[in-house]
């Protein structure tokens, strides 16, 4: 990773990172995580049903990219192919129904970050020994290589129509009784708000801890870190560890959600939306990517009522964030709330 | 189908990706800089290709003459590379993921003007790839004009070592991709250099998308199918290497030939596996100077 | 400081080093022992840094060995060295843009205490990581600066973060390429008093630098190794340097005309 990273960026220093100890950094974000998850809580009795259904698939890409920005935000990887975890969670839960007779999200969750786990390692043993443009071809490379096997051996997956994900039993109760959208909007909704809290919570401790600050040394610098005793590597792999489970829990709820596993799930675009997100939210801050999943979500749900090419003002979008704006939402609010502070 | 034919298919496939991968390794080797959309440039330079064809050939183009077409349709519209280029030359002086980012988005947008333009169902040049009838090589059947292409590529490969390696402006570019500060002081204009070495890697794939598409579709899903496969050929062949894209390109032109005939099933995982060991075992690749 | 009879933190034997036809070092023996501070100076070009490279494990050698504690450094890569306690700061400044200098320490301060693999609690809490992180902050001066971002401090205390970093490492040898280039001459003497402040304080074994100036290198070092084309050509306690006219002008005259 250049020098330059952040600083150049944001066009000035980076006096407002998330790990500078100040009252506000602290206390600012635990406050705004617990008013985020207030909000959050309150939602489904003030809007409309389908706004609340909404809410099921932020917070699945919140989650997932919780794990993705891990690997980008705080070690430097851009990967493309972080979909390829959303796909195996979403199969996970499938093939545990299917094929284990497991039918709670308990069991489903235990299968995906199984199977997540047990597939990131050998991907993780290769990818760690790169970064920058390899490590992004080659992320690319394998989200693809698994939509193709997907579609390929459909006697094991279901082929291109996908496999049916039930609807799981919450803490051991049914809710096959209650409706689908019922169930959707009311218990599932709170349920994966508890994920993604005990999400956010377990990555906040992640970043902050010795080998948060390892893993951004080596981003940083990665030569100085291995002389100040960072095994860079192993570093780095554990992160897409880390971000491969994270993919999975994000790829069960989507699974639920639709009630379908999908292989369009590990399409490279849809690897591409999560990127998108991350920069939109700003990937330097740590809840810029939920911030960027949120505004997503909303913003695709216009944007694909109105026209079918949503993809290309995705792209120009991107585009002039990337040139323009590299410090996304949460980035640029960061350096005007800053630049207010010293008048 | 017989081993030759499997050879003649593979080393077609081959001809079409060094045409995409050494613009690729062109503008990597003095830019630092790998385009994540050629594959889409490919694409649009076969989806071109294919409409200016059509209408050349309904004003009344002699038939014969539809490579012409083709080729200058790819000309034509690899300019688009100089546009692109002022694009990207907005984050030269970023971190690499920037540029990742920013050749994303143009996949993004690519698609869906390929789209608006072209919709979603694969497009082909209908009847005329067979009129210069097949060969028999060696036993096996070829369309005549597979083995135009494949000359053709082997000019480019030919042509493109001769320009770097004996004119000026090779030289240049040479010179600029070993050492861009010593190459500036010494009064090599880096800016056009780099817009030329772009536009020039631009024009490389769309020509090759043109020249391909008489006797292989198009889709919408070529374009990250081949940044996948172009992967595949630059990790094999060596990074920035231009030796590299023609026997990566060989390689996993042949390879994929193979497994489309013998087992279907593991067509992108077989030559991903070669990658894979590549990466283990020598991640420059064969003939790549490039440390990663 | 003096040094004492004992086996030495590191030593380098018959240390050779060639990039195909050009000869780098050649039959270097080096001790480096408990209590030393040693100055390696030398015209440029004359192996000095290569010789820091091949004692640091940056570089293999093609003849000869070096020891780091009684045990050989080969196959070792760096981060297991400077685990083991070899550190060392490079030439140029090679810092992290983006975290802050009390981030940075603490990098150091966690990969000796062993916490790297803790995916739990705040790194800069841990008591026994912030108390080296204090104490190297103090020997260096650096307190002030603790929360301002590596890119965003002045040339000068980039390079005093850099090397303040190996020391957070409570290394027991550090290495040090020109710590004072591109420093202002007036604080030059300031680093050099750090450089031993906070090599008594962290209990530094040994320093070994590589310096032009004379003048400090007179004051401050214990002894003086001298190097040209790749040999070593003098090697010995300060007071014996500079009263020896015939090194001394051999030396600082080689020094001089290349100069």
């Amino acid at each position: 990773m250049s020098t330059e990273f952040t600083s150049v960026a944001l066009g000035h220093t980076a006096s407002l990172r998330d790990n500078k100890p100040g009252w506000f950094a602290r206390r600012g974000l635990q406050a705004a995580i617990f008013l985020g998850v207030v909000a959050l809580a309150a939602v489904p009795q003030f809007a409309d049903a389908y706004y609340v259904s909404l809410g099921i698939p932020f917070m699945a890409y919140a989650v997932a990219l919780l794990g993705f920005n891990l690997l980008f935000g705080y070690g430097g990887l851009l990967s493309f192919g972080h979909a390829l975890f959303l796909a195996l969670g979403a199969y996970a839960s499938a093939m545990s129904a299917r094929h284990f007779g497991l039918t709670s999200i308990e069991g489903m969750l235990l299968c995906a970050v199984g199977v997540s786990l047990l597939v990131a390692l050998p991907i993780a043993f290769v990818a760690s020994r790169f970064v920058g443009i390899f490590f992004g071809m080659l992320t690319l490379s394998f989200g693809m290589l698994f939509y193709s096997f997907l579609n390929k051996f459909y006697h094991l997956t279901g082929g291109d129509s996908g496999m049916n994900v039930p609807q799981p039993t919450l803490l051991g109760r049914s809710y096959a009784a209650t409706g689908k959208m019922e169930f959707l909007t009311g218990p599932f909704y709170y349920y994966c708000l508890v994920l993604l809290a005990l999400g956010v919570l377990v990555m906040w401790g992640i970043v902050r801890s010795p080998y948060g600050l390892h893993l951004q040394a080596a981003r940083d610098n990665e030569v100085k870190a291995s002389y100040l005793g960072v095994k860079t590597r192993q570093v780095r792999g554990v992160a897409f560890l880390i971000s491969a489970v994270y993919g999975a829990v994000g790829g069960v709820i989507l699974g639920v959600n639709t009630g379908l596993a999908d292989p369009e799930l590990a399409y490279w675009t849809h690897s591409g939306h999560l990127v998108f997100m991350a920069v939109l939210g700003g990937f330097q801050q740590f809840l810029g990517p939920v911030v960027g999943a949120f505004v997503f979500i909303l913003l695709q749900d216009e944007l694909q009522a109105v026209t079918q090419y949503w993809r290309f003002f995705l792209g120009i979008v991107l585009a002039a964030l990337v040139i323009g704006m590299p410090g996304g939402i949460l980035g640029t609010v960061r350096a005007l709330w800053n630049r207010w502070r010293k008048r | 189908m017989s081993l030759i034919g499997i050879l003649m298919a593979g080393v077609f496939h081959a001809a079409a990706l060094f045409l995409l991968t050494s613009g690729l390794q062109l503008v990597f080797g003095v830019q630092r800089i790998v385009n994540l959309a050629c594959g889409s440039l490919y694409a649009l330079g076969a989806y071109v290709g294919i409409s200016f064809t059509t209408w050349a050939l309904a004003q009344g183009l002699p038939v014969p003459m539809f490579p012409l077409a083709l080729l200058a349709a790819g000309l034509v519209v690899g300019l688009i590379g100089l546009p692109l280029e002022r694009l990207i030359s907005t984050i030269y002086k970023r971190p690499e993921s920037f540029q990742l980012l920013l050749t994303f988005s143009l996949i993004l947008v690519f698609q869906d003007v390929l789209r608006f333009f072209w919709g979603a169902n694969p497009q082909q040049l209908a009847n005329v790839a067979m009129h210069y009838g097949s060969v028999s090589l060696w036993g096996a059947q070829m369309p005549a004009y597979n083995v135009f292409v494949i000359l053709l590529a082997i000019a480019t490969a030919v042509g493109l070592g001769w320009f770097l390696g004996r004119t000026t402006l090779g030289k240049m570019l040479r010179a600029t991709a070993e050492n861009r500060e010593a190459s500036a002081a010494m009064g090599v204009n880096v800016r056009m250099v780099y817009l030329l070495v772009f536009t020039l890697g631009t024009t490389l794939s769309t020509v090759g998308g043109a020249m391909v598409v008489p006797t292989a579709a198009v889709s919408l899903q070529i374009g990250v199918d081949l940044v996948v496969e172009a992967f595949a050929v630059i990790v094999i062949g060596g990074l920035g290497s231009m030796k590299g894209a023609a026997a990566g390109a060989l390689i996993v032109g042949l390879i994929r030939a193979a497994a489309l005939v013998l087992y279907p099933e593991v067509e992108v995982l077989a030559t991903y596996v070669i990658v894979l060991a590549v990466l283990v075992f020598k991640p420059s690749g064969l003939f790549g100077k490039a440390a990663v | 400081m003096t040094s004492t009879q004992q086996t030495p933190l590191l030593e380098a034997q018959g240390v050779g080093k060639s990039y195909g036809q050009f000869i780098a070092l050649e039959g270097v023996d080096l001790r480096l022992n408990q209590g030393e501070f040693v100055s390696l100076v030398g015209p440029n070009g004359a192996g000095k840094t290569t010789l820091v490279n091949v004692l640091t494990g940056f570089v293999p050698p093609t003849h000869g060995r070096v020891h780091f504690m009684g045990r050989d450094i080969r196959g070792s890569n760096s981060v297991e060295l400077s685990t083991r306690g070899l550190a060392r700061a490079f030439q140029l400044v090679n810092v992290f843009p983006d975290l802050t200098v009390r981030d940075t320490l603490t990098v150091a301060a966690c990969s000796q205490l062993g916490l790297r693999w803790r995916l739990f609690g705040d790194a800069r809490s841990h008591r026994a990581a912030a108390e080296v992180v204090r104490a190297t902050a103090a020997a260096f001066r650096l307190e002030g600066a603790l929360d301002i971002v590596a890119s965003s401090l002045p040339h000068g205390k980039r390079k005093l973060l850099d090397v303040a970093s190996a020391f957070a490492l409570r290394p027991k040898v550090v290495l040090l390429d020109e710590p004072t280039a591109g420093v202002s001459t007036a604080d030059k003497h300031g680093v050099m008093e750090a450089l031993l402040v906070a090599a008594r304080e962290m209990k530094v074994g040994a320093i070994l630098l590589i310096e032009h100036d004379m003048d400090l290198v007179r004051r401050y070092s214990s002894r003086i190794v001298a190097m040209q084309g790749g040999r070593k050509i003098a090697d010995q306690p300060t007071d014996d340097f500079f009263s020896n006219e015939e090194i001394l002008s051999v030396v600082v005259g080689k020094l001089e005309t290349t100069a």
